[in-house]
Order: C-alpha cells, then sequence, then structure tokens
C-alpha cells in the first residue's frame, strides 16, 4: 500500500536505524521495574516517531518512546563516561537516545530529564537520570498535526 | 535505621564495595562521596522517586490513547 514519495523519507535515517533491533538488554533497570532487564523495541508510526519498548517477561510493561529531535530539536543530553562504560560503548556515534512518552488523554508528555540511552552494537540500554540539568520529568509534547 | 557518627573525612562501607565518605559539614549542609561499582546506581532520593513515579505512570498506557499518539504524531517538516 505504500506509494513511495519523496515525502517520506524525512526521518528515514532514523527508522532504519532503529528497525532491526530485536532485544536490548538494560545494564541497570528502570526506576520501579527492577525486574524486567530485557525489552524489545517495536515501531509504532508509520514516520518512525513512536516506538513500544516492551519487556519480554510481562508484555503489559510497555513503555512508549520517541526520538527526542522532532519534538525537541534543542535537546542535546550529554552522556558521561560511566553511563558510556556501562552500555560496553566502542562508539559513542552509535548511541541512540529516546525519551519516554507519557501518553495522557488531556495532554502528552516526554521525560527530559532521564532519556533511555541504546547502545547499537551492544544492543545494552540504560535510563540515565542527567544530574543537575535542570531538565524536565514532564516535558509537554506539542502534537504535531 | 544503622545511625553512625563520622566527621569530615571519615567513611563508612557498605557491603564489600560502597564507600560513602564525608567531606564537609557546614551548617546543615553535608557534603559526601560515594564510591561504588558502576552497576550500582547513585542518586539524590528525591530525584529518583520521581523517576520511579513518572516511569510507573508511563508504563502501561492506555491502548486508545496510543493509537491516538501513533496517528497524531507526524514529522515536524515536510520537504516540497
Amino acid at each position: 500500500m505504500s506509494t513511495s514519495t519523496a515525502s517520506r523519507l524525512i526521518g528515514a535515517t532514523m527508522t532504519d536505524a532503529w528497525l532491526d533491533m530485536p532485544t536490548i538488554d538494560m545494564a541497570s533497570p528502570m526506576a520501579g521495574f527492577p525486574a524486567h532487564r530485557q525489552f524489545v523495541l517495536v515501531r509504532l508510526n508509520e514516520q518512525g516517531l513512536l516506538y513500544a519498548f516492551t519487556s519480554t517477561q510481562d508484555p503489559n510493561i510497555r513503555f512508549l518512546v520517541a526520538p527526542p529531535e522532532p519534538f525537541f530539536p534543542d535537546y542535546a543530553p550529554e552522556i558521561e563516561n560511566d553511563v558510556l562504560a556501562a552500555l560496553n560503548t566502542k562508539d559513542a556515534d552509535r548511541l541512540l537516545v529516546m525519551v519516554v512518552i507519557t501518553a495522557g488523554v488531556e495532554e502528552t508528555s516526554a521525560n527530559l530529564l532521564a532519556p533511555i540511552i541504546v547502545d547499537r552494537d551492544s544492543r545494552r540500554a540504560m535510563q540515565v537520570i542527567l544530574q543537575d540539568s535542570g531538565l524536565p520529568v514532564r516535558a509537554i509534547m506539542r502534537r504535531m498535526a | 535505621m544503622l545511625v553512625l557518627t563520622r566527621k569530615a573525612g571519615e567513611s563508612v562501607i557498605i557491603g564489600d564495595d560502597v564507600v560513602v565518605t564525608v567531606l564537609e559539614a557546614r551548617g546543615d549542609v553535608i557534603r559526601i562521596g560515594i564510591e561504588a561499582p558502576r552497576d550500582v546506581q547513585v542518586h539524590r532520593e528525591e530525584v529518583y522517586r520521581e523517576l520511579q513515579a513518572a516511569n510507573r505512570e508511563a508504563a502501561s498506557p492506555d491502548e486508545a490513547a496510543v493509537q491516538a499518539l501513533a496517528d497524531s504524531l507526524r514529522p515536524a517538516a515536510k520537504p516540497d
């Protein structure tokens, strides 16, 4: 059904990078979910702007995550060396940043304080608290209609 | 709760490899240093509690809200 047009190419790089990512091991668990150590990432919308990050132990534990760039263009978290070590990162260019989305009826927010950092090579991830950044846990996302 | 008295420069050790050192005490502000293995995360408690609460709220979104969100998200700009 896809009649590919040039307009579909926006975000293609990000999409391609995320597509072939089966399971991801947490270098340390998500806060509040100590038992869930492995997740799968599944794309939820055509443009690659929304993904489900689902626990392999319990599919009811499912986070919505998104690449921050389209929504928060100025967002550029600084990743500390101890995070790189925990992720077994060899090449920092292979890191992906995802923000956790809270989908509410009234509004949708993104957690900018604690993004999930994924190493595409080691397939390890962790939610990193950006200490002293002053960034919000609930930043309202504008809907791009 | 175990209560210990320490002076600046003194430490306590937790388990085999977590060391908490009192660096400075000035009035009601205490600066502490923590050495821990890299798989032990150390955070200010109130920040971590807030993150726990946010994660729990985010963890199991309503299917209808997910679908509506997936449908509403569009790239910020499109070429001609």
